[in-house]
């Protein structure tokens, strides 16, 4: 493993192997986290390295327990390290909340990874607004080498403030490689002291005091962090302060503007609290300043306020307020790239700018190019469960609404899950929706409710809801897909597994006894039988609930991992084409990608390469015309 | 149009489906659960089996008679048939109605070879369900009526996917009209050589009821195990663990589903034999033989001991008469579009025309 080679070296790492060696080379003891792009890979990492370097490492159910985990290992002295996406951080913010407040002892670190143009999460959520309401130290690192140095000084900055400190880092620096080089491995020597004189609580007015001037120390120790670095010329009228990625976009912009003899780059690595009395020094020089940062305009707001507070009304501000960076969503959503930030510099220094003309080659190739849909992968158990619930929905006839949640599943909104969702928020909210709906009974709402939600998703944040729908008897179906992994994020374990992240034995936790231990019926179906499945969930729509149906079957991509697939193919005899009645049900509207329409043939098709063996299509073709050989060989 | 989308429209929107099955997985675009048949998604096809086989997207009754029987019928009220007579079964199956003539036959048919297997309607009262019955005991699990209607023809469907054709069918009028439109399909994809359904056991039916009537069953039988309901001329009967009770038929009329308003046929008129009730002798059961296959399959069990077969009671032949001819004065007086049948003027005259077509509640005869 790459991570883990020898101190002094120089290897190509990712932004998330990268945090974990730092985290490593920090010294860190315990490591908790649950799984979220772009950060999950981190933690799996530090798995995978726990046995040589002696640290703990857990995928615990949710943010707030993980971060609740962390905060014990350093209330013992131990080095901790939470990780988890922006919207994790949402879940864990009440704890955070009054983490801050009581402060900490072993350097805590908060791995955030942010997701600007929401790549793979519900929504682009800046941290650092987050951080600032519950007064947490921000860094943000804008390389794969700097989020090593950030996240190893990270816990020392954390010990010196006796504040868990948060390190922002977006997609684009998680999922960059760069060249790293490699610091030296500690071995893990702290030993926890937590004994009977130990007080870390957080019940009282005076905290908030002592944490304002913990959040002013920290200021003033910004102000002298190599974290933030200027470059540009001594004199300058134009400053651009810039922050993650966006400095190398600023730096590119600039030079391809030909400005490096007029405009100055003030790099800011550490967003929260802003270093004043730096900003001030850049600040009093120029007429200019352009921001250059991902989501929000939190640097943007903190400059412009700072500047009001100590007169400097002579400057001029380029960003998300003016409207000068701005991408095609407009300031403030998505990404930044060097084109915007050429067009900010352009405008605010009255550069002629035109934006880059895509050729017309590769306008007439874009429009060519096939529109590339959400899909559930070839043979998900999700497609096969979602056909049965259509089904049902259909069959019943009472316009039964779907409630919708996180995880692969929520492509249940889009073509491939035959757009049943109807709506999607966050972890477990499903179940509370769903809640919520079927207690309108009493203003006249008759439509049956049905809520889907995966695994890993009912561990996290769905038990609450469960338990509150039984104490007040709402009247819900709660579909609980169970692929017996957390899928979307790369397949970690949840207690329901058998094994923990370190790969030793856990007790699992099986849903169907959490669920009759509520005192809800449970009935269990392998949704590959679209058909018997269909009809479960009619009856189950027509008992009085809250009730679970589980519809359990592995994950496509686990199932078959290391194994011979099951061979599905078409009957060329069998497969009337479009003679028969079925109008290409497999390929046009089951919508596996393993089922192809074969143009030149003018049949069915199966795509051998991604087909996973699961025979669903060949269950529900009407002419039996696609034949399952099983591993075996008993031929279906 | 005539495929899924004129289906749904016109028949299933309109709640004319008879839920007789035929057009249950024969696509994997229309399912059904319990007594609703849907339409799962559509398939965007403007012609479509589905349709074609409806019975209740298009009748016409010459063509049927000349398909099934070579020639025309004489009697507009009981339609082709060769002797009637009463019947009842030597060793009746236990929960049977009546004389448990069907079952007999069923169970004689598949045991003589006739048919590898037949689809009847299985499950209690309360969950009815088609059954592909291919032992003899899968038959007799099948005796006793459903007053709601399941749709059976789905297991022929499904036997037809697994390669089963020429199947025996215990069905309601609409089932064998459908199974019958099944065999004679020219829908590309569609076209049997051997037909889906080879024997056709028709069960005289005057209505089935709405899904409601589950409720009712369950609410008012107060949940205790059906062991046999009964639908004499006035009342429902219904037996369970605890006793009998009745109630008047009148109190459920609005339980009957609407699309059976429309139906224009009492007595199962293509099939081979028909059977029902005598409104006379509840231990018999009426047998109509219409068809030479018919003959034989009696002509079978008479020889085999299954069956024994008495006269039928000249005096109470126009009874039965009046009871179908009342059912259909009544289609032709109510809105004939919602019939769905094909009836040319003449055919008509000829129906308004018969005797004894007395208005009466529709009950004449149970099945």
């Amino acid at each position: 493993m790459t991570v883990m080679a020898q101190a002094g070296k120089k290897v190509a790492l990712t932004g998330n192997e990268a945090i974990a060696r730092g985290a490593m080379e920090a010294g860190v003891s315990y490591v908790a986290s649950y799984p979220g792009s772009p950060t999950a890979e981190i933690p799996g990492v530090l798995a995978l390295a726990a046995a040589a370097c002696g640290h703990y490492v857990e995928w615990s159910v949710n943010e707030k327990v993980a971060m609740e985990g962390a905060a014990a290992a350093s209330f013992a002295g131990l080095r901790s390290l939470v990780v988890m996406k922006a919207d994790g951080l949402n879940v864990a913010l009440d704890f955070a909340g009054a983490l801050a407040l009581s402060g900490c002892r072993g350097g805590l670190v908060v791995l955030v990874g942010d997701d600007p143009a929401a790549h793979s999460s519900i929504r682009e959520e800046d941290t650092r607004t987050i951080c600032k309401a519950v007064h947490l130290p921000v860094l943000e690192p804008s390389s794969v080498a700097e989020a090593r140095d950030m996240t190893r000084e990270a816990f020392s900055l954390s010990e010196f403030l006796a504040l868990p400190v948060v390190v922002r880092c977006v997609t684009r620096v998680c999922h960059a490689s760069g060249d790293v080089t490699l610091g030296a491995i500690p071995p893990v020597e702290r030993r926890p002291v937590f004994g009977r004189e130990d007080r870390v609580i957080t019940f009282s007015a005076r905290l908030h005091a002592l944490l304002e001037q913990k959040m002013a120390r920290a200021a003033e120790h910004f102000a002298a962090s190599l974290f933030n670095a200027y470059s540009g010329p001594g004199q300058s009228d134009t400053l651009i302060i810039a922050s993650g990625p966006a400095v190398f976009y600023a730096r590119e912009a600039r030079e391809l503007l030909e400005q490096e003899d007029r405009v100055g780059i003030l790099k800011l690595g550490t967003t929260w609290p802003l270093p004043a009395s730096l900003l001030l020094a850049h600040l009093r020089g120029v007429k200019r300043v352009i921001f250059a940062e991902e989501v929000e305009p939190f640097i943007e707001d903190g400059v412009m306020a700072l500047a009001a507070a100590e007169g400097l009304l002579h400057l001029s501000f380029y960003g998300k307020r003016s409207g000068h960076v701005a991408g095609s969503f407009g300031p403030g959503a998505g990404e930044l790239d060097v084109d915007i930030l050429k067009e900010a510099l352009a405008g605010a220094l009255g550069l002629p700018y035109s934006r880059p003309v895509v050729a017309a080659v590769a306008q007439s190739l874009g429009q060519e190019m096939p529109v590339r849909e959400f899909a559930l992968c070839a043979g998900c158990p999700h497609r096969a469960s979602f056909w049965a619930v259509k089904a049902a929905l259909e069959l019943d006839g009472r316009g039964g609404v779907v409630i919708g949640d996180i995880g692969c599943y929520t492509l249940g909104m889009a073509g491939t899950g035959y757009h049943l969702l109807q709506t999607v928020h966050s972890m477990g909210s499903g179940v509370g929706i769903a809640g919520g709906l079927s207690q309108l009974r009493r203003f006249g709402f008759d439509r049956p409710v049905i809520c889907v939600l995966g695994d890993s998703t009912f561990y996290h944040a769905a038990l609450p809801a469960l338990v509150n729908a039984r104490f007040h008897r709402s009247n819900f179906l709660c579909i609980l897909l169970d692929n017996e992994t957390t899928a979307m994020t790369g397949h970690q374990p949840h207690p329901g597994r058998l094994t923990t992240a370190m790969g030793e034995a856990g007790d699992t936790v099986l849903p169907e006894e959490l669920i009759r231990g509520m005192g809800l019926p449970c009935s269990v179906a392998d949704p590959y039988d679209v058909e018997k499945t269909a009809v479960l969930v009619c009856d189950e729509m027509r008992l009085p609930g809250p009730r679970v149906l589980l519809l359990r079957r592995a994950c496509a991509l686990v199932a078959v991992k290391g194994r011979e697939k099951d061979t599905v193919s078409v009957d060329p005899e069998k497969c009337l084409g479009d003679a028969c009645g079925c109008a290409r049900f497999c390929s046009r509207v089951f919508g596996c990608p393993a089922n192809i329409w074969d143009e030149t043939a003018g049949r069915a098709r199966i795509d051998e390469a991604v087909c996973s063996g699961c025979g669903v299509c060949a269950a529900l073709c009407p002419r039996q015309a696609i034949v399952v050989k099983r591993r075996e060989g008993v031929g279906t | 149009m005539t495929g899924q989308e004129s289906l749904r429209q016109k028949i299933l929107d309109r709640g004319l489906c008879t839920a007789c099955g035929m057009c249950v997985n024969l696509c994997p675009y229309l399912g059904a659960y319990r007594d609703r048949v849907a339409a799962l998604h559509p398939c965007g096809l403007a012609d479509g089996a589905c349709w074609h086989v409806c019975p209740r997207s298009g009748l016409d009754p010459k063509q049927m008679d000349l398909s099934v029987f070579g020639r025309l019928r004489e009697d507009h009220a009981l339609g082709c048939f060769s002797a009637i007579y009463f019947s009842r079964a030597v060793s009746k199956a236990p929960g049977a109605q009546y004389g448990g003539t069907a079952t007999a036959l069923a169970a004689l048919a598949l045991e003589a070879g006739l048919v590898p297997a037949v689809a009847v309607t299985g499950g209690d009262a309360l969950a009815p369900k088609p059954v592909l019955a291919v032992t003899r005991e899968e038959v007799l699990a099948g005796a006793g009526s459903k007053f709601t209607a399941v749709p059976t023809l789905a297991a022929v469907n499904r036997g037809q996917k697994q390669g089963l054709t020429g199947l025996g069918l215990v069905g309601r009028p609409c089932q064998v009209a459908a199974a019958r439109k099944m065999a004679e399909t020219t829908v590309p994809g569609y076209e049997s050589t051997v037909p889906p359904v080879a024997l056709y056991l028709g069960l005289f039916c005057f209505f089935a009821f709405a899904p409601e009537f589950y409720g009712f069953l369950s609410c008012e039988a107060k949940a205790e195990w059906v062991v046999r309901s009964d639908i004499p001329p006035e009342e429902l009967v219904v037996v369970t663990a605890a006793g009998e009770q009745r109630w008047p038929l009148a109190e459920l009329k609005p339980l009957v589903r609407p699309g059976c308003h429309h139906c224009f046929d009492s007595t199962a008129e293509w099939a081979d034999l028909s059977v029902g009730s005598t409104e006379y002798d509840p231990d018999w059961n009426t047998l109509v033989v219409r068809t030479v296959l018919g003959e034989k399959l009696l002509a079978l069990a008479l020889e085999r001991g299954v069956l024994e077969i008495r006269p039928y009671p000249p005096e109470r032949l126009p009874l039965l008469r009046r009871a179908a001819l009342g059912k259909k004065q009544r289609v032709l007086a109510g809105d004939r579009e919602l019939s769905g049948l094909a009836l040319d003027f003449e055919y008509e005259a000829a129906v308004l025309r018969q005797q004894g077509g007395a208005s009466g509640d529709g009950n004449g005869t149970g099945r």
